[in-house]
């Protein structure tokens, strides 16, 4: 049986959601000469870095301690030698501090303390080797996984989902890690059940993916409490909110958290760093991202946290054509970078080329009222509404009428005819109305 | 390399307003022929009329108040077309024209051009047209040529306006009502026509089925309900050519399916009641004018349960 | 009292144009759609209520001492009933053919938002021959506001004006322009040409000032 949820579009759906070029592609490695880590990729006060120029770093060794109580430290991501300890402008509104690692060519791990199998690991060092490890959600929001696996007393949870839909166009990094390495993402899930003491897990994924569910039910074999769940491919199921829905039929309240209503969600890829972190020891220092789009060789490359865009791109085989627009992410929610010089951070699933002609954006026009918006919003807010409460500048209006509801997912942009940046004005208005606690 | 910093989605849907109204002028084709064929030459002449009035009407005026000139959607053209299609093929080429301006001009762009009519403007034209000249508006002729084989006679060159169905019920066959050899407006004899051209917008997804047929719906069922001819009264007058092309119009029906859904069931209800008491031969303009009209306050009392607010078992 | 009117050409200029009763203060509306349906009663509607404008704003300034503040409005009422009783009944004796066509509008002058603004707002504040100069301004305003749209509505609705064919056999009038909805939609339109017409002046203005 497949679930699904109400609302919802089929981006990019005569192209297979863009996925063709980078699906067969087994995952590489690629270790770049040099990396830039920046402090900040996580939600939460940027780490502080404990180390200077000129210092000798071993791969995996602490490199920035955790800030506050939303922190986790930061780790090198290749062995060799410090080169600075630099401010620079990533993605984000302020530029951040980064630490920049220039490789020694011998990738030599730090000393690392394993807890071995799940089943013998105790319950609280669990959590605490997650932190130590430095992971967050690895699906795009890059919230510390440690707080997400220890509820608050009133959060009775009852079961762990592993989302497994990779819904947005373009990525195929979670779709070859469950073909490539199902055993790993399944030892996650049993680490993280076991430290929330959750008897049931789920595994999620999207029907377009069929190799990768049957990949991971042979996984799940014989592990109790653990099964395969398919979903109808549709975008946004990957979403948290819809995701839960589909899989329990249980609605998120306006305003909490899954937690509310027992249910945890993690990426299956940071369940696999969680496994990593486990059983080996091994903090978070790669992760697997889909360099897509006008690239000579589309791959899915397990890329060293701070590898700079354009040395992703170079490995997979460079530019074809003269580039128009790079976004890191899918086509949906993926940000547009002013130049290549970014880093690959901990959440970056994706990164993807567009060539001049697909950069080009057409005009916007005036809302004619035909309610695609409306059918395509998987919250069941009323996108032309808000537009029309947000273009009159009534931010406490479009409170009413739950913009900050809004996931912000890009459905309602995608389908307008009017070609209205729906999504891209809700965006902006939720931010106002935190900043100004309208 | 210099690269575009826009906001996502990078990737929407191809779909936009010109490509949704050429759907709408491809839907119509087979109606424009039809009533092309069946009135003759003169019928062309008055579509033409009322298209190009109706463009050179908006480039016009977006000029002059120097708003941005988007005739290339082509909803002045639908717009054209509609208001033609909806009168008899006998009227003066200034009548179209006239009508065109007064729904570009008037019930559009007045008020804030595309997506801020909040009436009908094809529509309204009609209205304000059947006002100021009910004698050219309400005389209708028999086809100059007929479809199909039937028994029914071809208006000649001595011919007399003739009664419609709606004034002569039972006067017709239902072959002929179908196929429109029946007196009428251009558009809304030929019923084979509209509905190639309504099963071809649901097809291309530009309209959904539940306003068009609850309208025919209701009509038909107070019809049944009273002892009427269900199927003549569902055939006659601009019955189906309004449920199918203009209670349709995206920007004054409501917006959710509940909306749609009492807008439609309250045309119908307008339609089966003015046609019961012959108060007009013809309701349907009134009736999608007036739930035109009442759609900011159908929209402001339907709602839906937004994610996250529906109350769950504990 | 006097700071805001300079002068008695001022104040006659300001009813016509600058505070004109129909097109800027909207006041008597009304009256004006019922009325101008033709140009010619337009016009004598518009006369009918300049006569009462300016008898009541002139007998009102003259005992605007007098009058209690508490029952101004029934006493005002009382002074222009009675110049609206005089043009009725002259009205009727002179011009019978006026008289049906204007039919209820004319005792409906009683009421007529401009008259008791008037009356309120200027004559029982300022001299006599200011109030006369401000009646005879609004009342011509008002006339020449009414002579405007009635024309308009005239020609557009029947063809003719004051009575005179203008086109041909084969101008076919658009008779929705004499009923009410086409007054509405004919009044509109023009208050909206004036306000653009003023807006872009203004601006022109006060471009070539700074």
């Amino acid at each position: 049986m497949k679930f699904s949820f109400k609302g919802g579009i089929h981006p990019l759906k005569e192209q297979h959601e863009g996925k063709i070029p980078s699906r067969e592609q087994a995952i590489k490695e690629f270790v770049a000469e040099k990396v830039l880590i920046p402090m900040d990729m996580h939600i939460g006060a940027p780490s502080e870095p404990c180390v200077k120029k000129g210092d000798k770093v071993l791969l995996g060794q602490v490199i920035a301690t955790p800030v506050g109580k939303f922190g986790i430290p930061v780790h090198a991501s290749v062995s060799g030698e410090v080169t600075g300890v630099v401010s620079f402008q990533q993605l984000g509104k302020k530029p951040s501090m980064c630490v920049e690692i220039t490789s020694d060519g011998r990738d030599e791990w730090v000393e690392l303390n394993p807890l071995g199998e799940v089943e013998a690991a105790p319950r609280e060092r669990i959590i605490q080797q997650v932190k130590d490890a430095g992971i967050c959600g690895l699906g795009g929001a890059c919230f510390p996984t440690h707080i997400k696996m220890s509820p608050a007393d009133n959060q009775k949870v009852d079961i762990v989902i592993l989302n497994g839909a990779e819904c947005e166009t373009f990525l195929t990094a979670d779709y070859r890690l469950m073909l490539e390495e199902p055993e790993h993402i399944v030892d996650g899930l049993r680490a993280i059940m076991r430290a929330m003491n959750v008897q049931k897990g789920i595994i999620a994924i999207e029907d377009n993916k069929k190799e990768a569910i049957r990949s991971m039910e042979q996984a799940v074999q014989g592990r109790e409490g653990i099964r395969v769940v398919t979903l109808k491919t549709k975008y946004p199921q990957g979403g948290e909110k819809q995701l839960i829905e589909s899989v329990t039929k249980r609605q998120v309240p306006s305003g909490g958290l899954p937690g509310d209503i027992g249910v945890a969600v993690f990426n299956v890829g940071t369940a696999a760093a969680i496994a990593d972190a486990v059983i080996y020891g091994k903090p978070l220092v790669s992760r697997i991202t889909t360099v897509t789009g006008c690239v000579r060789a589309p791959s899915n490359l397990r890329l060293r946290i701070g590898t700079s865009f354009q040395d992703a791109i170079d490995a997979a085989g460079g530019f074809s054509e003269e580039p128009g627009k790079v976004f890191a992410g899918g086509s949906m929610t993926g940000i547009a970078i002013p130049d290549t010089g970014v880093s690959v951070i901990k959440a970056n699933n994706g990164i993807v080329v567009l060539n001049q002609k697909d950069a080009i954006k057409k005009p916007e026009t005036s809302c004619i009222r035909c309610g695609r918006c409306i059918d395509a919003c998987p919250i069941k807010l009323s996108p032309q509404r808000l537009n029309v409460l947000v273009d009159q500048a009534d931010l406490s209006g479009a409170k009413k009428q739950h913009v900050m509801d809004c996931i912000v997912c890009g459905s309602c942009s995608y389908v307008c005819p009017a070609k209205i940046e729906l999504c891209a004005k809700f965006k902006e208005a939720k931010e106002k109305i935190t900043a100004r606690r309208i | 390399m210099n690269l575009r910093l826009s906001t996502g989605p990078h990737f929407v849907s191809r779909e936009s307003t010109q490509t949704l109204m050429l759907d709408v002028i491809i839907a119509l084709i087979p109606t424009t022929a039809a009533g092309i064929y069946l009135f003759g030459t003169k019928a062309a002449w008055v579509l033409a009329a009322a298209v190009i009035a109706a463009v050179a009407c908006e480039y016009i005026f977006q000029k002059l108040a120097k708003r941005p000139v988007r005739v290339t959607d082509l909803s002045a053209v639908v717009t054209g077309l509609l208001v033609g299609l909806n009168m008899p093929a006998e009227v003066p080429l200034w009548l179209p024209a006239i009508g065109s301006a007064i729904a570009i001009l008037l019930v559009k762009e007045l008020f804030g051009g595309i997506g801020h009519n909040f009436l009908n403007p094809a529509l309204l034209a009609r209205g304000i047209l059947l006002a100021s000249w009910p004698a050219r508006m309400s005389v209708y002729f028999m086809p100059v040529r007929l479809l199909g084989n039937t028994s029914a006679i071809p208006a000649g060159v001595d011919a007399v306006s003739s009664a419609t169905p709606l004034i002569r019920p039972g006067g017709y066959e239902i072959y002929d009502l179908l196929l429109g050899n029946i007196p009428g407006t251009i558009g809304e004899v030929c019923k084979i026509a509209i509905l190639i051209g309504f099963l071809y917008m649901l097809f291309v997804g530009t309209i959904k089925w539940h306003i068009p047929v609850l309208f025919v719906g209701t009509v038909a069922l107070i019809t049944w309900i009273t002892g009427g001819d269900v199927l003549k009264a569902v055939l006659s007058g601009g019955l189906l050519f309004g449920a199918v092309f203009m209670a349709t119009d995206y920007v004054t029906n409501p917006m959710l399916f509940t909306g749609q859904v009492i807008f439609a069931i309250g045309c119908g209800v307008i339609v089966a009641v003015v046609r019961m008491t012959k108060a007009y031969p013809e309701g349907v303009t009134f009736a999608i004018l007036l739930m035109n009209i009442l759609t900011p306050l159908i929209d402001r009392m339907t709602s839906r349960k937004v994610y996250g607010t529906v109350k769950q078992h504990a | 009292m006097h700071e805001k009117k300079h002068s008695l050409r001022g104040v006659f200029v300001n009813g016509i144009l600058n505070e004109n009763p129909i097109f800027r203060l909207v006041l008597g509306v009304c009256p004006t759609l019922a009325s101008t349906t033709s140009a010619t009663n337009g016009l004598g509607m518009g006369l009918a209520a300049t006569f009462v404008l300016l008898g009541s704003n002139v007998v009102i300034s003259l005992l605007r001492n007098i009058i209690p503040d508490k029952v101004r409005i029934p006493a005002f009422i009382v002074v222009i009933s009675t110049f609206v009783t005089i043009i009725q009944m002259l009205i009727q004796a002179f011009v019978p053919a006026l008289y049906d066509a204007l039919g209820l509008f004319i005792p409906l002058i009683v009421v007529n938002c401009i008259i008791l603004a008037r009356a309120e707002a200027f004559a029982a504040k300022y001299s006599v021959l200011f109030s006369a100069a401000d009646g005879l301004g609004m009342g011509l305003g008002f006339t020449g506001a009414l002579i405007l749209i009635g024309s308009i509505r005239e020609m557009i609705g029947s063809g003719t004006i004051f009575g005179n064919a203008l086109f041909g056999a084969s101008f076919e009038p658009m008779l929705l322009v004499t009923m009410a909805p086409g007054g509405f939609i004919v009044f509109g339109l023009i208050l909206g040409i004036i306000n653009t017409v003023t807006e872009r002046v203004s601006k022109r203005k006060g471009a070539q000032a700074s």
